[in-house]
């Protein structure tokens, strides 16, 4: 009888193991929301940023960057004139905005954070919630947002279709006419493929250039890759590993609940989590976090520190520290002047005045 | 004829000193870019992310399934050794020398999604050296050994259930002695033997285990083992073990929270040796099977950057294996109090004291342990890795209760990892 309990056990066991790799071939062919274009793991060393990826159906031209970036500033796509896409993602703000939530039409308050236009096209998913695949269809979003810009997609196209100078512009990027919305979104992601924060004291250090960060900075990037545990999620050139992490941040703002992740992939191991945002240029829009509930840089710090938020879905990467105030002090010191990046074509972007946007 | 005395009494004294190799890993941090305080609060102690991630059959938990396996990177395969100059004092006198003190090549990775192995070979290092045309020594520093060859079937039962198969580090070691700061100084319950009994229970051992983890803190551990080491088993029957661990508080227990367990393990010893059968794999069915036990617990304290750990643990080995006096069961009992404290940054440098003690019965009181050790770690590296440590370690040990034998062992070494 023993030996039968143990052969079934056995045979259990094997059943198991059968279907957890079933379950893991399935998975990677799972749907856009769940794992399609995200990250696979290693090598995710920090590094400097590598090129732009840029898909195969929207190439980059000048023009086209022209384009989207007079697109990205007209506050002609929303519904009364009043928003544009640099309103909540401006480039005085680090390219979010001064949050803690954004101020959309009306001013409507959104329900979370404006994360940053500046590289965001090294992420494969796009909002906290990762809702959208790409930043054409990212792009899409704010402009039919009733709380963001409050207009329609059709009332856009037809609306940039009565500004002469928009459509000779687009017939010259795209050669032909009248202007869709797969257009306008394809100029604005082209643009926002520019905005790319390089050029960092980091970046200057790991290719080489040793007396790019000081002493102390070099302590708060062993302790950003060590003993502080970020590299865990921020890694790569991005410093973002691209997937979702329920720090048990505390909500605040609009919404007294925000299930993150979960209203997308509906799994309970995605309930709070949100999408891992990059830590470049970090220093420039405070405050942070998909709610903007920690003020500082400082304070985000001493949250890890403290091993994160009370969440009975506290992600497992999420551990308390032990920093020292010194080595508290260096970390923040790493994100505030090594990844502040250097790039004039991205610190130096001042919005388009109205009177020079096409007509 | 002095000199070759005083030469056989160091290298056995080293030997006998000597725990098992402890562990690193660099092919993981090789792998992710991160650098070793990612898992180690210095290594070879692991940290709590660290703990998560061997408990995760290592892999980042939550990341199951998007980690690269050992086809798509660089052969996951590291190597640890460690050498300097020990001093050996007792009432015979001084030695001194310079050695090499071990040698891991270790080998993990993942497999597959949830599928992932880990191996560690340990080459026999020989004192005379290798290149030495005379006869090899008798007292090598380092037994050559395949001290841990397993593969893990993790998240069978999401994070409840996973399964280790093969020789491995059994989880009844709460406290691992294999990641532990000290290299000279084991911790002695571990490694004390009792008469005609050959479980050890430092030993890695042949087996199964079960293994989960909850986000309630608890976590628990059972296996089957030979309980014969990394040698054939000496007996059909097969022995079991059982850990239960609480953690109270953020954290694992490792570098954060608070950590209580208690582990048992029972297991049957041959009292005939060997019996009629033997495998050709070596195992052999000796007769008279007879039960031996070891209960304990442990705990584990964080506050800041200091983490104190003790475990006592008492053993009952069955009469008929008490050669010494077989009208009574052979009963002892022993443990160690440890804490070590990380400091500077990134805890570049570590300073640890430890007290072990083992109380054997008074027949046997000879085998009497208390070892006082301190130890400090400086460890070199910048961002990338920091994989050197200068290594200071020193124990001042008496065995035996009467009159004592008085040991002095102190090591100044370099333990390095890649």
């Amino acid at each position: 009888m023993r030996h039968v309990k143990l052969f079934m056990s056995f045979i259990f066991l094997f059943i198991q193991s059968v279907l957890m790799i079933n379950a893991n071939a399935d998975g990677l062919s799972g749907s856009a929301f769940t794992t399609i274009n995200i990250h696979s793991l290693g090598p995710q060393r920090i590094g400097d940023l590598r090129s732009v990826p840029v898909p195969v159906g929207n190439p980059q031209s000048p023009m086209k960057i022209v384009l989207g970036k007079q697109l990205y500033f007209d506050t002609r796509l929303s519904k009364n004139d009043t928003i544009s896409c640099a309103t909540c993602h401006s480039p005085f703000m680090g390219w979010s905005d001064a949050g803690p939530t954004s101020t959309g039409i009306h001013g409507q308050k959104g329900p979370r954070r404006a994360p940053p236009v500046s590289d965001a096209a090294y992420s494969s998913l796009q909002f906290w919630d990762g809702r959208a695949a790409s930043l054409e269809e990212q792009a899409e979003g704010p402009m039919q947002n009733p709380v963001e810009m409050g207009n329609t997609l059709d009332n856009v196209v037809k609306t940039l279709n009565g500004i002469p100078g928009y459509v000779e512009e687009f017939k010259q990027v795209f050669g032909e006419t009248p202007i869709t919305i797969e257009q306008v979104v394809k100029a604005i992601a082209a643009f926002e493929r520019t905005v790319v924060t390089s050029d960092s004291p980091f970046d200057r250090y790991v290719k080489g250039d040793d007396n790019a960060l000081t002493d102390d900075e070099k302590e708060g990037l062993e302790i950003f890759n060590g003993k502080a545990h970020c590299t865990a999620c921020h890694w790569g050139g991005y410093f973002s590993d691209g997937r979702f992490h329920n720090l048990g941040t505390a909500q605040t703002g609009p919404l007294k609940v925000d299930d993150g992740r979960y209203a997308i992939t509906q799994d309970q191991e995605d309930r709070g989590a949100f999408k891992t945002p990059t830590i470049r240029d970090a220093v420039r829009r405070p405050p942070y976090m998909h709610d903007g509930s920690e003020k500082t840089l400082e304070e985000v710090v001493e949250f890890y520190n403290k091993g994160g938020g009370d969440d009975p879905n506290l992600d497992p990467l999420i551990v308390p520290l032990g920093l020292s105030n010194e080595e508290k002090k260096d970390l923040v010191l790493f994100m505030e002047a090594a990844l502040i990046s250097l790039n004039p074509g991205v610190a130096g972007v001042t919005p388009i005045p109205p009177s020079v946007l096409p007509k | 004829m002095k000199r070759i005395y005083i030469f056989i009494l160091i290298i056995s004294a080293i030997t006998f000193f000597m725990p098992d190799r402890a562990h690193a890993i660099p092919a993981f941090a090789r792998k992710y870019g991160f650098t070793c305080t990612m898992c180690h609060t210095a290594y070879p102690k692991l940290n709590d992310f660290g703990q998560r991630f061997r408990d995760n059959g290592y892999q980042i938990p939550g990341q199951e399934g998007y980690e690269k396996n050992v086809f798509e990177i660089a052969p996951p395969i590291s190597l640890r050794t460690t050498t300097g100059l020990t001093i050996y004092d007792s009432k015979q006198g001084t030695t001194s020398g310079f050695n090499i003190y071990g040698l891991d090549l270790l080998a993990a990775g993942v497999l597959h999604k949830n599928i992932s192995f880990l191996l560690i070979y340990t080459p026999r290092i020989d004192e005379p050296a290798a290149d030495y045309t005379g006869p090899q020594g008798t007292n090598p520093s380092q037994l050559g050994s395949m001290e841990s060859a397993n593969i893990v079937f993790s998240n069978i039962i999401h994070d409840a259930l996973n399964l280790r198969i093969g020789r491995f580090e059994p989880a009844y070691q709460a406290i691992s002695s294999h990641r532990s700061f000290y290299i000279m100084e084991p911790y002695e319950v571990y490694t004390f033997t009792t008469p005609s009994n050959s479980f050890v229970f430092a030993d890695n051992q042949m087996g199964a285990e079960a293994t989960g983890h909850f986000r309630s803190g608890f976590k628990y551990a059972l296996g089957v083992v030979n309980g014969n080491g990394g040698n054939p088993d000496n007996n059909t029957y097969k022995d079991v073990y059982a850990n239960l661990f609480q953690v109270i508080g953020k954290g694992d227990g490792q570098s954060a929270g608070q950590r209580i367990g208690v582990f048992g393990y029972y297991g049957w010893q041959p009292a005939v040796l060997p019996g009629p059968a033997a495998a050709p794999t070596g195992e052999t069915n000796g007769g008279g099977n007879k039960p031996f036990y070891r209960l304990g617990a442990d705990l584990s304290f964080n506050w800041s950057t200091l983490n104190f750990e003790v475990l006592y643990m008492a053993g009952v080995d069955d009469k008929a294996l008490n050669t010494l006096d077989p009208t009574k069961g052979y009963v002892y009992s022993g443990g160690f109090a440890e804490l070590d404290w990380a400091l500077l940054t990134n805890n570049g440098l570590i300073a640890s004291i430890i007290y072990n003690w083992v109380i054997p019965p008074d027949y046997d009181n000879a085998r009497t342990v208390n070892a006082y050790s301190v130890l400090m770690r400086y460890y070199l590296g910048d961002w990338t890795a920091y994989n050197i440590a200068l290594h200071g370690e020193y124990t001042y040990r008496e065995t035996g209760k009467n009159s004592p034998r008085r040991e002095n062992l102190f090591t100044a070494l370099v333990d390095f990892a890649f």
